[in-house]
């Protein structure tokens, strides 16, 4: 992997979200720089959950921020519905972005303190110049509901007297208020205990029923993403390893990373050999990633060919595409 | 739109979250009213039924010459016979309109110049950054002085020079604030929101910080009082009178009349304690760090006891961790027993606030909050830890008990070398030249899997990666054989990949040392993959226990059950609606009177809401459940 | 080596800063120091010629240009007073205000380091409250107010001390003499830094006593004392040494409080008699070493770090 190419982009015009040959890259001081997305290309299809898997360092949330311009590209594009995001400035960026809304890992470091969950939940609104008045209180007060958070003087209440889980609904809510077309969710459960956590992803899934929403699920957790994503794109150092719907992902991973990966699950029953097999040593700096094939010098299968040539993604099934020489 | 069908789980009541608000204390109030008194003063003096505080007492008769405080004057008079208080009253005007002044115009000049550097960051940061820490080398007070020496001291030349150079320590508090305050998510959410940088600016950002600005700008009105006092003091007063002109204007006479500087100094000294104390107690209603009163005192327990009744090397009965917190008392872990054999891996899962942590706390005594009371025992190899003497404590602690905690980074000493953390373990507790300490270290190191560990023994733990420096603590664990291993969520920081790597050298380990482990952890999978035996904590309590598979196997308690249902699984379909818990912990100052689960139960009835389960036995399995075994196994 | 060569930067930059600040402040100034040197009875022409002999006719940047060759040669130019050289002056000036400010710097840090950690040991006893309380005072405490309290007490009431050191003596030449005189004088520098130094410390010192590492270390057995210095107390001191780099200046400002109370002959005092006779070469002298002082007692805490914290010397914080 670590491989490029944009074999797997597929076409047609429930493509809402398409990123092609994205490359993000952050100055680490001493004129070097961090490589932490370095050619994804990706898309997501009207109604579609992509999730993104991958180790800390694999450059997952990166391409989130990126799609959402909270970073911006060195090069590659971001269309949202066939329209170019990149370069875009301002008000017309803002405007386009407004389809796009994005939940952040820590739902309680999300919520300004000092402000009142039903200004909270209004603020998008405001910015997109709506007064204040029944129309927007009656649609605080729906989506509130919506998220489960209905009810006498919820509204007037402030970030801290609600538990994390609360504060990730509050955090959907602000989100779902604009009626986004696409929801980008930076590892929205990982800051929650397992029985919140359930409660977060049976909400996300409805939501997704009743507002149509088409998502991008980040997540280092396997089995969460299993559970919730349609298609599935594994990330390894800023590069793609492996793009499938989930199921042949899951049941018969071609990848060697997406395979270890899937075996460093404790008590898994998937029929892998122990991961220590399969996987070894630590990642490598982002600074200075592996030539060829990011994932070689921790691969088992790795030759010289792997140093040499990055292999790029080809279809391996109907459906999955792998980026490794040996597949 | 559609109405969704929603798990809603109830709100609590505010209060239950809410955190206290610190309540003022007199001093507070003391200070506030001397504030006002003295605003008044400087407001009013010329109201007042005062003396002229420039009519000569000694020509008029009225007061003699340097008269000492009295009925008639009552802070005394000056050579002159001047009544001395009313040039108080009259002299506190000037340094209050100095004071506002200049706090409000550099103060708001700081705040708008440190929010942009602490928020833009880059180089119009280092510009701004780069001025004040030039303007911080100049000693300000030499400045004022050659300002006034060189064109009087007025208040139309004070203000302005002295709120220039309040500006920096303002923009650098406010700079702190902002970069701390910008690190967190909601910058990022109203961004992505579409709102624009200065919306960001003004009602994202300006609202935290001014609280901290307004703390500190209580600080700078003191300082400015003291500064014109200091000035007047080497003769570079305000034309008006002020209390530093009145202590310069004593402090010659203070053999003849101690009372003409001592009394304005006391009234200046009070002034700035006054504006000091509110400050200080703003910044308290901000950050509202309470430290936890209570002083470490050992519960009066049994006698040392000799070996338990049963083989375990570790055997916990009737454990029960209180402390106080201003919500009133927690009692974090609420009767657990337990017992590990030697050669055993015992998983206790819970969710946060279960009490897992603490009750792992509780076998070592090291907790991060003073005033910890621990009733019961907690027996390791024959000796009750909560009833032995320190020193014989001491000695089971790193020797025959190795710890490994949650954060492999801040578990380690940040500021001294891997070697000299593994030398210090082994010569605190046995007798071992540093030499032969330093050649098991290195050797230790190696089983632990770290490569070259004859280089990294002097490394620095920042300069390993996360995986490596859990390896070290479980080298600094392992440095003197212990017979009981506990861990406490030791892979939540790391990666699955190296996780998987961390518990399998954990269980090579436990079989090569023949140790007992204990695991704390969140996580059900990893207890399943690598824990022979399970205990499952809620509410302070271990609500079921037993061997791993029979009690994932067939979980008997309802709480067990659940946990296991909202846990998102490989082996059932993609988009499976995950069973989740309603409701929030129960409350561990009061905790329900039944079982603690009976509120987010679906099977809970009147009896499970009053009365305490028993604990009941079913194979190898222990559980406290009244209606049990009722949801289908897994 | 790297840090010396941004310690020189630093150095330079707030050399040219504070000297171009000072020399156009000066210049500025209304008063006409060949008229001062001149005296009372001189005529214009003399006034005039003076004015030209010290090069006041020229051009600003000429002047300032003259200034600086001056003073990378060691001339900080002439007092207009009694003609000696005002680098003899300072030079005899400076040793005195050192002293004063180590002696301080040293009461502040015995008295502040087991304060703190006694009062972060048992945070809301008896003695961190009192601790807490006095620091409290101490801070609203203005310099000379503390001044006069102690001159009152140890000086006029008591007759413990000397209320002046006029005939200040060497530390070598008879340091219980010299220490007797200045006792006072650095006692009043150090209460404010005491004040500061004892409430940072304390703050850290718990915060640290919290923290993984400590807990470990409890955890792994160890005696109270070894947890205290050779885990907490290390890492917790850090802010200390900041604030002790950072409160050179306000030691310098404190300088000239001292001095003129307890009437030093250091450099505080030296800068107040210039500014009032308008003898503006010693003046620029006193204010640019000063500054250049707060600049390498900076540099030193900055080198201190590296060698306590290898976070800071592998560049990782």
């Amino acid at each position: 992997m670590a491989g490029t190419g944009s074999a797997h982009l597929r076409t047609g015009d429930d493509i809402v979200l398409r990123v092609r040959d994205l490359v993000v890259e952050f100055p680490a001081g001493k004129g070097q720089v961090v490589h932490a997305v370095s050619g994804v290309s990706v898309d997501v299809a009207q109604g579609e959950t992509l999730g993104v898997v991958g180790e800390s360092g694999c450059g997952k949330t990166t391409l989130g921020r990126a799609v959402m311009r909270l970073q911006d590209a060195r090069s590659g594009s971001v269309e949202f519905r066939d329209h170019e995001l990149t370069g875009l400035e301002g008000s017309e960026l803002a405007r386009k972005r407004r389809d796009m809304q994005m939940i952040f890992q820590d739902p309680v470091s999300s919520l300004n303190p000092r402000r009142r969950v039903r200004d909270l939940v209004r603020e998008g609104l405001e910015i997109w110049g709506s007064q204040p008045g029944p129309f927007t209180d009656a649609r605080v007060e729906e989506i509130m509901e919506a998220v489960g958070l209905g009810g006498e003087g919820v509204g007037e209440r402030r970030p801290h007297e609600f538990s994390g889980g609360q504060c990730q609904r509050i955090c959907i809510a602000r989100a779902l208020v604009m009626d986004p077309e696409v929801l980008i969710l930076d590892e929205p459960v990982s800051a929650l205990d397992v029985s919140v956590q359930a409660q977060i992803l049976n909400l996300l899934e409805d939501l997704k029923a009743d507002f149509g929403l088409t998502m991008v699920f980040v997540s280092h957790d396997l089995a969460v993403v299993r559970n919730v994503s349609d298609r599935v794109m594994v990330m390894y150092l800023g590069k793609v390893c492996e793009v499938a719907d989930t199921q042949p992902l899951f049941d018969t991973p071609a990848h060697p990373y997406t395979r270890a990966l899937l075996a460093s699950i404790p008590g898994h029953e998937l029929g892998l050999s122990d991961a220590s097999t399969l996987i070894s040593g630590e990642l490598p700096s982002p600074i200075e990633p592996p030539s060829g094939c990011r994932f070689r010098t921790r691969c088992p299968l790795a030759t010289n060919r792997c140093a040499v040539e990055e292999p790029e993604l080809r279809e391996v099934a109907v459906g999955q595409f792998v980026a490794c020489h040996y597949a | 739109m559609a109405t969704v069908e929603t798990n809603a789980a109830p709100i609590p009541e505010a209060k239950s979250f809410a955190p206290e608000r610190p309540k003022m204390g007199v001093v507070f109030w003391t200070s506030v009213s001397w504030i006002l008194l003295v605003i008044a003063a400087a407001v009013l003096a010329d109201l007042l039924p005062l003396r002229d505080p420039d009519a000569l007492g000694i020509r008029t008769g009225e007061i003699q010459r340097f008269e000492s405080p009295g009925v008639n004057a009552w802070f005394g008079g000056d050579g002159q016979g001047r009544d001395l208080f009313a040039q108080i009253v009259h002299g506190a005007r000037p340094a209050m309109v100095l004071s506002a002044a200049v706090t409000l115009i550099g103060g708001s000049l700081g705040v708008l110049i440190g929010v942009v550097a602490g928020y833009v960051r880059g180089r119009t940061d280092a510009v701004i950054m780069g001025i004040a820490e030039i303007m911080f080398a100049f000693p300000a007070i030499v400045l004022l002085f050659a300002v006034g020496a060189i064109w009087g001291i007025t208040m139309a030349i004070l203000i302005p020079v002295m709120a220039v150079l309040a500006v920096p320590s303002y923009a650098r508090i406010v700079r702190g604030v902002t970069i701390a305050v910008a690190e967190r998510d909601f910058v990022d959410a109203a961004r992505a929101m579409g709102a624009s940088q200065s919306r960001v600016v003004i009602k994202e950002l300006l609202p935290l910080v001014a609280l901290p600005a307004i703390a500190f700008g209580f600080l700078g009105f003191g300082l400015v009082i003291a500064t014109e006092g200091a000035l007047a003091f080497l003769g570079l007063g305000l034309e008006q009178r002020t209390w530093g002109s009145l202590i310069a204007g004593g402090q010659g006479l203070i053999r003849e009349a101690p009372h003409l500087a001592l009394i304005p100094a006391t009234a200046m000294f009070l002034t700035i304690m006054a504006f000091n104390y509110v400050g200080d107690g703003v910044r308290e209603l901000i950050d509202p760090r309470p430290i936890v009163v209570g002083r470490k005192r050992r519960a009066d327990g049994p006698r040392p006891t000799t070996a338990s009744a049963s083989d375990a090397l570790l055997s916990i009965r009737d454990l029960r961790t209180s402390f106080p917190t201003p919500g009133g008392v927690v009692t974090a872990v609420d009767g657990v027993s337990l017992d590990v054999r030697t050669g055993r891996t015992l998983g206790v899962v819970g969710e946060s606030g279960s009490g897992k942590t603490m009750l792992l706390r509780s076998i070592t005594g090291a907790f991060p909050v003073v005033g910890v009371q621990r009733e019961g025992r907690v027996v390791v190899d024959g000796t009750d830890l909560l009833s032995a003497s320190p020193a014989s404590r001491s000695a089971m602690l790193g020797n025959e008990i190795g710890v490994i905690s949650q954060n492999p980074l801040s578990a380690l000493n940040p500021v001294r070398t891997v070697g000299s953390q593994l030398v210090e373990v082994m010569r605190v507790h046995r007798a071992i030249s540093k030499a032969a300490a330093r050649a098991r270290a290195i050797e230790l190191l190696e089983q632990v899997g770290i490569p070259r560990p004859g280089r990294r023994v002097d490394m620095y733990p920042h300069q390993l990666s996360g995986g490596m420096q859990q390896r070290v603590t479980i080298a600094i664990a392992l440095a003197n054989e212990p017979r009981l291993l506990l861990a406490d969520e030791p892979t939540t920081a790391l990666d699955v990949t190296i996780q998987d790597q961390i518990l399998r050298l954990l269980a090579s380990l436990g079989d090569e040392y023949n140790m007992a482990v204990v695991l704390v952890t969140h996580d059900l999978s990893v207890v399943r993959g690598w824990a022979d035996d399970v205990a499952v904590m809620y509410g302070g309590q271990i609500v079921e226990s037993g061997p791993t598979s029979a009690v994932f196997g067939d979980p008997q308690h309802r709480y067990t059950q659940a946990l296991l249902e909202s846990t998102p699984r490989l082996d059932l379909p993609i988009h499976s609606r995950l069973a989740a818990i309603e409701g929030q912990p129960p409350s561990l100052v009061a905790p329900p009177a039944g079982c603690r689960f009976a509120d987010r139960c679906a099977g809970a009835d009147e009896r499970c809401r009053s009365e305490v389960p028993v604990l009941e036995r079913l194979g190898s399995v222990e559980f406290r459940c009244w209606h049990p075994g009722q949801g289908e196994a897994r | 080596m790297k840090l010396l060569g941004r310690l020189i930067v630093r150095l330079v930059a707030v050399a040219i800063a504070v000297s171009l600040a000072t020399f156009s402040l000066l210049s500025a100034a209304p008063g006409d120091p060949a008229a001062a040197k001149a005296g009372f009875a001189a005529t214009p022409e003399r006034v005039e010629e003076i004015r030209s002999e010290l090069g006041l006719n020229d051009p600003f940047h000429v002047r300032y240009a003259d200034w600086v060759t001056g003073v990378v040669q060691g001339d900080f130019g002439t007092s207009v007073l009694n003609e000696q050289p005002a680098s003899k002056l300072i030079g005899d000036a400076m040793p005195h205000t050192v002293e004063l400010m180590i002696l301080a710097q040293v009461i502040a840090l015995a008295v502040s380091i087991p304060a703190g950690i006694y009062s972060a040991q048992r945070p809301n006893g008896w003695f961190d409250r009192l601790t807490g309380a006095m620091s409290f005072g101490m801070l609203a405490t203005p310099a000379f107010v503390l001044g006069i309290y102690l001159a009152f007490i140890f000086a006029v009431r008591l007759e413990w001390l000397p209320a002046v050191a006029t005939d200040l003596p060497g530390p070598f030449d008879d340091p219980v003499e010299n220490l007797r005189q200045l006792i006072l004088p650095a006692l009043t520098l150090a209460a404010g830094m005491i004040a500061i130094y004892v409430r940072l410390l304390r703050t850290d010192l718990i915060e640290t006593l919290q923290q993984d590492f400590v807990l470990m270390a409890q955890s792994r057995g160890y005696s109270r004392r070894r947890v205290l210095w050779r885990h907490a107390f290390r890492p917790s001191a850090f802010s200390l040494l900041t604030a002790a780099g950072l409160a050179t200046a306000g030691l310098l400002g404190g300088a000239l409080i001292a001095e003129t109370l307890f009437a030093v002959p250091g450099m505080g005092r030296l800068a107040v008699t210039a500014i009032f006779t308008e003898d503006y070469d010693v003046v620029m002298g006193v204010v640019l070493l000063l500054s250049l002082a707060f600049v390498i007692a900076n540099f030193i805490v900055d080198a201190l770090y590296a060698v306590l914290d290898p976070r800071v010397r592998h560049g990782n914080r």
